[in-house]
């Protein structure tokens, strides 16, 4: 969601002339939307700026966006960070992967996640005050 | 591996970007809600080039994260998920100072980071340090939180205009948009 938000916020800029860079680690989501400019990391969803406790790693994230930003010659420019976050690829295989759920495990997640849109709809329906 | 592959130096095949849209089509039919989910597709994609050089340009930064609100209970690091501090409506910070931002509230990787390093989604320190470095011109006045929706109508109809309106006011040259 978080993805599909800031992808439509940066094509909103950009037909009203601001250039944006999209940083994040959703390729797909950010690509079926369709951006002018977005650095990918190949990274579990969290880390668009770069590794936890890698001052370096965020430095040259940062760095490559900003580079994308300045020479993206046309727009649904994808860089893809050549940073890797780990040398084994398996934590790919973890995310929302519904073959590694037991059937408690998913009646357990359904019932966590309709406590939580509860939540949201309570926050959601609440005058909105001004910030 | 085959025979085939040997000796050319092949990545695993999984060691691709992961599918989101499906796996998330996948794990919510499996947990039992119906219709998937419509993500916002466009054929056509708006271009507008930078103007001026980044070394004189007012940089801005767009973040989904959530200020940590006391109260509303486990926001991280590590927090499960906690639709509790979540937010509805476009926020400003100021720039020139740290802030204590959380992602409790999104659906990150909990199985393989853990939150604790709040640069790994806001590079906000970080680009002071670009514009310290004459990297960028200077970073804009304020950051902005972007609201994140289910809902396009909300998010488009809305927050966009909301937040393009606090940009413009900003008097950006360019933004950079965090995704977390």
């Amino acid at each position: 969601m978080c993805h599909q938000t800031v992808s439509l916020a940066a094509r909103h800029l950009e037909a009203n002339g601001i250039p944006t860079v999209i940083i994040g680690c959703a390729k797909d989501i950010v690509e079926y939307v369709g951006v002018p400019r977005f650095l990918f990391s190949d990274f579990p969803l969290g880390n668009p700026a770069g590794r936890p406790h890698d001052p370096e790693s965020q430095a040259f994230t940062l760095d490559l966006a900003l580079r994308v930003l300045e020479s993206a010659p046309a727009p649904r420019t994808t860089v893809q960070s050549p940073l890797r976050w780990s040398e084994d690829p398996a934590w790919k295989l973890d995310y929302s992967n519904i073959d590694r759920l037991s059937p408690e495990e998913i009646a357990r997640r359904r019932a966590e996640f309709d406590r939580q849109k509860e939540i949201a709809k309570t926050i959601r329906d609440k005058p909105a005050k001004a910030q | 591996m085959t025979d085939r592959e040997e000796g050319f130096g092949f990545a695993p095949e999984d060691d691709a970007p992961i599918p989101y849209r499906q796996r998330i089509r996948d794990y919510y039919q499996a947990l039992g809600y119906g219709a998937p989910y419509r993500w916002a597709h466009y054929a056509e994609v708006p271009f507008a080039p930078l103007n001026k050089p980044l070394a004189e340009s007012r940089v801005g930064l767009v973040t989904t994260a959530a200020p940590y609100q006391p109260g509303k209970g486990d926001q991280g690091p590590g927090a499960p998920y906690n639709a509790a501090p979540k937010f509805y409506t476009v926020y400003s910070g100021d720039s020139a100072i740290d802030h204590d931002l959380r992602i409790s509230h999104i659906a990150y990787d909990r199985d393989h980071t853990t939150a604790e390093d709040s640069n790994t989604w806001f590079p906000l320190p970080q680009l002071r340090r670009a514009a310290v470095a004459r990297r960028i011109g200077e970073v804009a006045p304020r950051f902005h939180g972007m609201p994140t929706n289910r809902s396009h109508r909300a998010t488009i109809d809305r927050d966009c205009p909301e937040l393009l309106a606090r940009v413009r006011a900003d008097r950006v040259d360019a933004v950079i948009l965090a995704a977390v």
